[in-house]
């Protein structure tokens, strides 16, 4: 049953989360606190892709965590099975190509699949440099899927060739990757409007599907790459009322994943009455102890 | 901890442990701001404000990297404007080539071939540190990373013990490698425990005592950082560090003249008087696993 009510990044998360499929070892991992990000690991885990395993910090095993800015670490560590050092963890998921998923967000992505993380302008002299990829470049080239999602759709995101790629995930097509010994996979970019899918090197990213109410002329001018628009471009599916009250009430019951859509002021306002709610919990959790 | 400084030699390479905002070596990276420090090269995995504080107290001469970031507070505002500047010289490359560098480091091999991050730019920008090895057995152009040897590691754990063994019961990130990599490790843990109290427990000693130079105890030693399960990180005084980065000028010099005109001790009082440092432990026991039955 589809929520009569939902926002935007819910469909997204939703979206997102059903890439976390059967194929391979089942191995998702979590990286830095990125809110929707989580959230829809953690939709997954606790509907469709319960035998997953997911990975962050040094923890291996994790359940499924509330995802709140003070609390996850937290969290992950209470539900995992094992604990391993990033370097093991980095052998055996990024190099070792086991990884299913790990969801990267960038400042830019271009018509090739390559992801901006280091610097907007001239790299030696940049115009803003940005934070880097961390483990970026090994996840959007080893793992078996290359989800990038953006939190805007616009010309400035999606734009013809990245100022630099930080990653690229290269070569695309299914063949010649396992010829290299790489799993398959194509790549994904979610968006608040559209999902679209590259799946070939030497072809343009493909319109999967429209989120409902959004046309396709839209996407087509707020992308700065060719796309390639096919006849009849599905609709997006919407989150179910199961996942909706999922994510609301069990999973991100502070609305972490909804900040990544804010901008200035209201971005930080959002951040403050955030965070003074997990404080309050916390400080009844002590009040109570003294009592 | 004051004499920490002391222990580091003018123009080191000092890697620091911990990662994003769990654990990094807060009150050592407090002890060189005071220290006035401007002759560093710093190694960060994955910075935030250990990095940024360094950055903006004028601490680092180089910085080798593969992400610094503020995350949900916004780009690291000193490490931005130093690089955007042309001030701050970097080394860019990606998590786990660093991580496999280090590694190399840490057996004293020359190299280390990976599945490497083939196809980013970084590769061809840094070939003093990307390169590709052929072997007898055939293999040809295989992708390797140059070893990197720190001078200086600095890590915080839960707890160590005088003969240097050390201790984490939470995120400790790549500590241990850093620790086996670098030529001289300098520990602040949160506890000093007897050797006896270490044996009972000895699955969490992630270091040996063999490879470490010294231990401090620093209570609340990551601050604002976490270090889980202790305490969780300070999400606010986070924010209002950004704030004071962002502000710059008058702002951000009086942060740090704050900084230096304490000791930690006086940190301590100061950032978690008032029972702060009760809320913070607080919010870890606050952190909820979702029980997959009822939902």
């Amino acid at each position: 049953m589809t929520a009569d009510r939902y926002e935007i990044h819910e469909l997204m998360i939703a979206r997102i989360a059903e890439e976390m499929t059967s194929e391979g070892e089942h191995i998702v991992l979590m990286g830095s606190f990125t809110p929707l990000a989580y959230a829809a690991y953690m939709l997954g885990k606790l509907t469709h892709a319960r035998d997953a395993w997911l990975a962050g910090y040094n923890a291996v095993g994790i359940g499924p965590v509330e995802l709140s800015f003070t609390g996850s670490e937290a969290a992950a560590y209470r539900s995992a099975t094992s604990t391993a050092s990033f370097n093991q963890n980095g052998w055996i998921f990024h190099l070792g190509t086991r990884g299913l998923l790990e969801c990267v967000s960038s400042a830019q992505i271009g018509g090739d699949g390559a992801i901006n993380l280091s610097a907007i302008g001239d790299y030696d002299a940049p115009k803003v440099r940005l934070p880097g990829g961390a483990g970026a470049p090994e996840v959007v080239q080893n793992y078996r899927r290359m989800v990038a999602y953006f939190t805007r759709h616009d010309r400035r995101t999606l734009v013809e060739a990245v100022d630099f790629a930080t990653g690229r995930r290269t070569p695309i097509g299914a063949a010649a990757r396992e010829q290299l010994g790489l799993c398959p996979g194509s790549v994904l970019i979610v968006t608040p409007l559209a999902v679209l899918r590259k799946d070939e090197d030497d072809r343009p990213f493909e319109l999967e599907s429209v989120h409902p109410g959004v046309d396709v002329d839209t996407v087509v001018e707020n992308t700065g790459f060719e796309l390639t628009v096919p006849a009849e471009v599905p609709v997006t599916g919407e989150p179910t009322a199961r996942q909706v009250e999922l994510l609301r009430e069990r999973i991100d019951p502070f609305q972490t994943a909804r900040f990544d859509f804010l901008t200035g002021e209201e971005r930080l306002g959002y951040l403050e009455d955030l965070l003074a709610r997990e404080w309050d919990r916390a400080e009844a959790l002590v009040e109570a102890g003294a009592r | 901890m004051e004499d920490l400084p002391g222990l580091i030699p003018e123009g080191s390479t000092v890697v620091l442990g911990g990662g994003w905002f769990a654990n990094h070596p807060m009150a050592a990276v407090r002890e060189l701001v005071r220290a006035e420090r401007d002759d560093l090269e710093a190694i960060a995995l994955l910075g935030s404000v250990d990095v940024d504080l360094l950055v903006g107290a004028g601490a680092l001469r180089h910085l080798t990297f593969s992400m610094v970031t503020l995350e949900a507070f916004g780009l690291a505002t000193n490490f931005r404007r130093a690089v955007q500047s042309g001030e701050l010289p970097i080394t860019e490359l990606s998590a786990l080539s660093l991580q496999v560098a280090l590694e190399a480091g840490a057996h004293r091999v020359p190299f280390l071939p990976l599945r490497g991050p083939i196809g980013s730019d970084l590769v061809g920008m840094h070939p003093e540190f990307y390169g590709t090895a052929s072997t007898s057995f055939g293999d040809a152009d295989v992708p390797v990373v140059k070893a990197v040897r720190p001078d200086v590691a600095l890590l915080h754990a839960t707890r160590c013990d005088q003969l240097g063994n050390v201790q984490h019961e939470g995120t400790f990130a790549m500590d241990p490698e850093l620790a086996r990599a670098s030529d001289r490790v300098i520990v602040t843990c949160e506890e000093i425990v007897s050797t006896e109290e270490i044996a009972a427990d000895a699955p969490l000693t992630k270091i040996p005592g063999l490879l470490v130079e010294a231990v401090i105890e620093a209570p609340f030693g990551a601050h604002p950082c976490s270090h889980v399960p202790r305490y969780a990180q300070d999400a606010w005084k986070l924010l209002d560090y950004q704030k004071a980065a962002l502000a710059g000028g008058d702002a951000y010099a009086a942060l740090l003249e704050t900084i230096r005109g304490e000791d930690e001790e006086s940190y301590r009082e100061r950032m978690l008087g008032d029972g702060r440092g009760r809320v913070l432990e607080a919010l870890v026991e606050a952190a909820v696993v979702i029980d997959e039955e009822t939902a």
